[in-house]
């Protein structure tokens, strides 16, 4: 977003505030839950939002709320490694991958190109199909990778071609401190927002996947598997997927507004 | 010019053959070779079939992968197509509307929220307002051919609407974004201050210098909004039951028929990697025609 600076520091505050809460969540989900995850029969089948229910029941008579508070234990879980084998395979080898001589750097930027080329999902889809849906974290993480790989090893090349990159260079300081410098500045200046940027990428990744049957494995739903499980009711018992969607959205917003993406900017 | 075609050009094809030595070596894991020698030795044999079009054959059905994929793809190709359509005549409206750099900033969250929606999400709440709302059922039928999709009756209508606003909605976010990014990125041009002084309205400014500038970024970004269109594509034919080609791959995976799987790779990394040198070359034509001008 382009918006003045002091909104900008405050919405992304608000953000990493809101996640900070999510990861309480989290942490307290079996306190906070009022049964285990997958406890069918609590409540009447399709019971409706109410006092004692307050995001209803499905049609197994599992409380939806407590279900939603696993499933979003579930899904940040998998999404935190996922994210950060994504910053380390996509972002942080894509910087260093911009620095290396031409004959080991444009081979991989070829490669990773390609790979970029494809969609995420797709790749996620076929990196699970390779190995088992226990690897879903795994699968997202390298599956978004390329992408952040191409955007990081074009920022590398530009910032290797910058004024303070042609004096260190001029003044013989070696491209090993350079880079180590580049990179410790990088890391400083994006680790948070670039770490915000793949939970986000990933957390949609994962969903996606579990909601086509190829990431969490029951009991251990995540939302998309939640979304999925609902899709043969929710036109009669809306909140069976209206209410796991929401904080689905939830963290992928959060996570999107704390990375401060800016204008024109995809997560 | 040409020597941007050129260079353009080269790294195209090159970007087709890594797509296909990508394709070779999924599809070398339905041969019976183990190891590494083995799966590298599988992968030349499959890239040398692949040259010579011979993707194998469908570890399920029996048939050419090449069968299958031309049986689905005009399934997904017309769902792109729609998508892109609707994207295109969405966002054209609603990029006028936001062009203003403070309509720019004030939607900015709104649109953060509305890229932030996972595309089964959107799919599903279509749905649920089309069969709440208008009593539709999706995916009653048949997926319709290209020749009714150009006369369509009502249920040919009800059966390619859902699908195709769920990938053109996505279509739409990806192409504001893209041209939100050429906005903001021509925003600060000092020629602008330059041209106020000559006396240039700010309204000439834009429609003479700022708006081929911005359709060159978003034509520098067709490869990134056909990425979204395909994507959303995928979902969209798994939630309105569309039999297309990501409809195919899905189950080709959970299969393991790694023949048709590694096809389908290769055909959407085409088409993206078509898109994004079309899209540049474009966009340069469009530079270029403004400099001359």
């Amino acid at each position: 977003m382009n918006a003045t600076p002091v909104f900008r520091r405050i919405l992304v505050a608000v953000s990493w505030s809101g996640l900070g809460l999510i990861a309480v969540a989290v942490v307290l989900s079996d306190f906070l839950a009022r049964a285990a995850a997958g406890t069918a029969h609590i409540g009447p089948l399709l019971d409706p939002p109410s006092a004692q229910f307050p995001f209803g029941t499905d049609q197994l008579g599992r409380d939806i709320l407590s279900e939603t508070l696993h499933a979003m234990n579930v899904t940040v879980v998998h999404a935190l490694p996922a994210a950060l084998l994504a910053i380390v395979t996509g972002s942080v080898f894509g910087f260093v991958a911009a620095r290396l001589s031409p004959p080991l750097r444009l081979p991989l930027r070829w490669a990773m190109g390609v790979f970029a080329a494809v969609p995420a999902l797709l790749l996620a889809i076929l990196l699970i199909g390779l190995t088992e849906r226990g690897y879903a974290a795994v699968a997202a993480g390298l599956a978004a990778a390329p992408i952040a790989f191409v955007r990081a090893f074009d920022r590398a090349q530009m910032s290797g071609k910058s004024v303070h990159a042609e004096y260190a260079r001029a003044t013989g300081i070696a491209p090993a401190a350079l880079l180590r410098r580049d990179l410790a500045y990088e890391v400083r200046d994006t680790l948070l927002a670039t770490t915000a940027r793949a939970f986000a990428a990933v957390t949609i990744i994962l969903a996606t996947v579990s909601f086509l049957g190829f990431g969490a494995v029951p009991p251990h739903r995540d939302f998309g598997l939640m979304i999925a499980a609902a899709k043969p009711v929710y036109v009669q018992a809306w909140w069976t997927a209206a209410f796991p969607a929401l904080a689905l959205l939830i963290v992928i917003l959060l996570a999107r507004l704390a990375a401060g993406l800016d204008e024109g900017e995809r997560a | 010019m040409w020597r941007f075609a050129l260079r353009e050009s080269g790294q195209f094809v090159l970007g087709l053959f890594g797509a296909l030595l990508m394709a070779a070596a999924i599809s070398a894991l339905s041969s019976d070779h183990r190891g590494v020698p083995g799966t590298f030795a599988a992968t030349v044999s499959r890239l040398l079939a692949f040259l010579q079009l011979d993707f194998g054959s469908s570890a399920i059905s029996g048939t050419s992968a090449a069968q299958e994929l031309a049986a689905h793809a005009p399934v997904t190709l017309t769902l792109v197509t729609l998508g892109l359509l609707i994207a295109v005549l969405l966002a054209g409206p609603l990029g006028l509307l936001l062009s203003s750099v403070a309509m720019r900033r004030a939607t900015a969250p709104v649109i953060q929220i509305v890229s932030a929606a996972p595309v089964f999400c959107a799919g599903l709440v279509l749905a649920f307002i089309a069969r709440k709302f208008l009593g539709w059922v999706p995916g009653g039928g048949e997926f319709p051919s290209v020749p009714q999709i150009l006369h369509p009756d009502n249920s040919v209508f009800r059966l390619i609407v859902l699908p195709g606003l769920t990938v053109g909605l996505s279509g739409m976010a990806a192409i504001q974004v893209a041209l939100r990014r050429a906005a903001s990125e021509t925003q600060d041009e000092p020629f602008r201050n330059g041209l106020r002084r000559l006396g240039l309205s700010v309204m000439e400014i834009d429609r003479v210098y700022i708006a081929p500038m911005v359709f060159a970024g978003l034509f520098a970004s067709f490869g990134e909004v056909v990425l979204a269109l395909l994507s959303a594509a995928v979902v969209s034919e798994w939630v309105f039951k569309c039999p297309g080609v990501a409809d195919l791959f899905v189950k080709s995976v959970a299969l393991h028929d790694w023949n048709v799987a590694a096809l389908i790779l290769f055909f959407f990394a085409a088409i993206v990697l078509f898109a994004n040198f079309a899209g540049r070359l474009a966009s340069e034509a469009i530079v270029s025609a403004g400099r001359a001008a």
